[in-house]
């Protein structure tokens, strides 16, 4: 057993309960295969002259960190709706883990998004809800015990540094502190993946900065990031891979890109 | 405002139902009293008076014939004019009993009484039956059956209005319910609820709207039947008509009327809702 897969057991164990734990790690596919994202000629139309993804050829591993750019309307939310099933593409195959979502019954899409952390810009956070309440939500959808919901949300909130407001509403946070929330609960279920769509757009440089420390933590716990922005401190700062997205074609895929729009940087 | 039309609904199917049972009830009770009354005459002998009655009791429209004797007859008529003395000091004055023995018939359906009053008159029962009496109630049960059908008709149309409007009201209500609510929905969506785990909220809605609103309804036609119940007595004989049929069936017009509330609110919900599921 390598030591990824002895991690897996670990936050498997502390955060699932045993049945559900059991069934993941017996499913393979997420812990052996290297390809987390795989997209394979993968277009997307909208209308006749609205295209978001145009034969896109993309392979994220297992624990990696990429960062889309490009400018508006070329089709980085596209992306993230296709990773997450909130739409299905027009042609080609995705598979996430290994499954095959491009045709995804609807009855999986749950189960898809239990295993993916969604983080955007506007936060999506229960306006109703408190924080540990916003963040025990995503396990109650998944059916886990109220037990183990009261035992694992005080550390998760604890990670994104909250636990002393743990009874307070949204609105009554930061937009930082909203953003560590959304953290916490796309956390909750130890996704493989977390998707994080313009995560610190409404936020100040301070905060910003502490959203990304806290992904880059993460990714090195071995959760793949793909991560779509605008700012190009933030990406140059990453040196990780950057993925350059135009009229929904991949113009530029580097390993340890800068931040640029065009093919080549700058 | 949605429990409210939905109690007005189910207050127009109460009077629907009731106006039935009320019309029932009266359309029976004047059948009941309906018969014919065969008069034979004080000089049939007792083999024809025989024949006579073995006769009618043998016509398949017949249900019941009753015989009573010259002397029942002739006390039935002094109990009824025993508050006429000149009635009474007539017939004592008379050396015999005036009164011929009377055959009482009862039959299936009033439009019968006419085929009895044909088979009776034939030359041979002419000289033992005198006379036949059969007031033309016949006419008065077809008046009231044209009445109920027209009430019933009248309550349906009206039932079929008020749960129209009642899935229009609710069908808006919880569609702009949901609408407010939409963010909340893709959020659930987002972290991996099901859609059952969605639509949950608002199936336990529907059922609060229903036990409230079956709830109200139950309430205020109890109060009603306690309210009519002294009118209709007087009609029907019975001084607690509606309370007491209201009760022996609470169980089941409670629950047929909380499955149609149910169905309708929880249907109207399931199509407001089907947009929001899809993403």
């Amino acid at each position: 057993m390598s030591l990824k897969i002895v991690h897996e057991h670990f936050f498997l164990s502390i955060f699932l309960h045993p049945p559900t734990a059991n069934l993941l790690l017996k499913n393979k596919v997420w812990y052996t295969d290297l390809r987390m994202i795989h997209l394979k000629s993968v277009s997307k139309q909208y209308t006749a002259d609205s295209i978001g993804l145009a034969d896109v050829d993309l392979t994220i591993d297992a624990g990696e960190f990429v960062s889309i750019v490009g400018q508006s309307g070329t089709g980085k939310t596209t992306l993230i709706k296709l990773l997450i099933a909130e739409e299905k593409p027009t042609s080609g195959t995705i598979e996430i883990g290994g499954w095959d979502i491009s045709r995804i019954r609807q009855a999986d899409i749950p189960l898809l998004r239990r295993q993916i952390g969604v983080i955007f810009q506007d936060f999506k956070l229960l306006s109703k809800k408190t924080v540990q309440e916003n963040v025990a939500f995503a396990l109650q959808v998944a059916g886990e015990p109220y037990k183990r919901i009261r035992d694992i949300v005080p550390r998760v909130v604890e990670i994104v540094g909250l636990k002393h407001k743990m009874d307070r509403y949204p609105h009554q946070l930061s937009g930082g502190e909203q953003q560590r929330v959304v953290i916490a609960r796309s956390l909750v279920h130890r996704p493989k993946i977390i998707v994080a769509d313009e995560p610190t757009g409404n936020l100040d440089s301070i905060n910003t900065q502490e959203i990304m420390e806290i992904l880059k933590k993460i990714n090195e716990f071995g959760t793949t990031i793909v991560l779509v922005t605008h700012n190009r401190d933030i990406v140059n700062q990453l040196r990780k891979r950057v993925v350059v997205l135009q009229d929904g074609k991949i113009i530029s895929d580097e390993k340890h890109g800068k931040y640029h729009l065009s093919a080549t940087a700058q | 405002m949605t429990i409210f039309v939905l109690v007005l609904m189910l207050l127009s199917v109460n009077t629907l139902l009731f106006i039935r049972l009320v019309t029932n009830e009266a359309t029976t009770s004047i059948r009941e009293q309906i018969d014919v009354s065969i008069y034979l005459s004080p000089e049939a002998t007792a083999d024809e008076i025989d024949e006579v009655y073995t006769y009618i009791a043998s016509l398949p429209q017949v249900t019941h014939a009753t015989f009573l004797s010259q002397d029942e007859v002739l006390q039935n008529f002094k109990n009824l004019y025993k508050d006429n003395e000149n009635i009474l000091a007539s017939l004592e004055e008379l050396a015999e009993n005036p009164l011929g023995a009377t055959i009482v018939v009862k039959t299936k359906d009033p439009a019968d009484y006419v085929t009895v009053i044909d088979d009776l008159s034939v030359p041979e029962y002419e000289t033992i039956v005198e006379s036949k009496t059969f007031t033309d109630t016949q006419g008065a049960i077809q008046k009231i059956d044209v009445i109920t059908k027209n009430v019933e008709h009248f309550s349906f149309a009206l039932t079929a209005f008020f749960a129209i409007i009642a899935f229009l009201i609710i069908f808006n209500t919880i569609r702009v319910a949901i609408y407010t609510q939409r963010i909340e929905i893709s959020i659930k969506k987002l972290v991996g609820a099901t859609n059952w785990f969605v639509q949950g909220p608002y199936i336990v809605e529907s059922i609060l709207f229903s036990i409230l609103s079956v709830g109200i309804a139950v309430l205020l036609v109890y109060g009603a039947t306690g309210i009519l119940d002294p009118y209709l007595g007087v009609i029907l004989g019975d001084p607690k008509f509606l309370t007491n049929y209201y009760f022996s069936h609470i169980l089941s017009l409670a629950g047929i009327q909380f499955g149609i509330v149910f169905f309708l609110t929880l249907i109207s919900s399931m199509i407001a809702m089907r947009r929001y599921l899809k993403t």
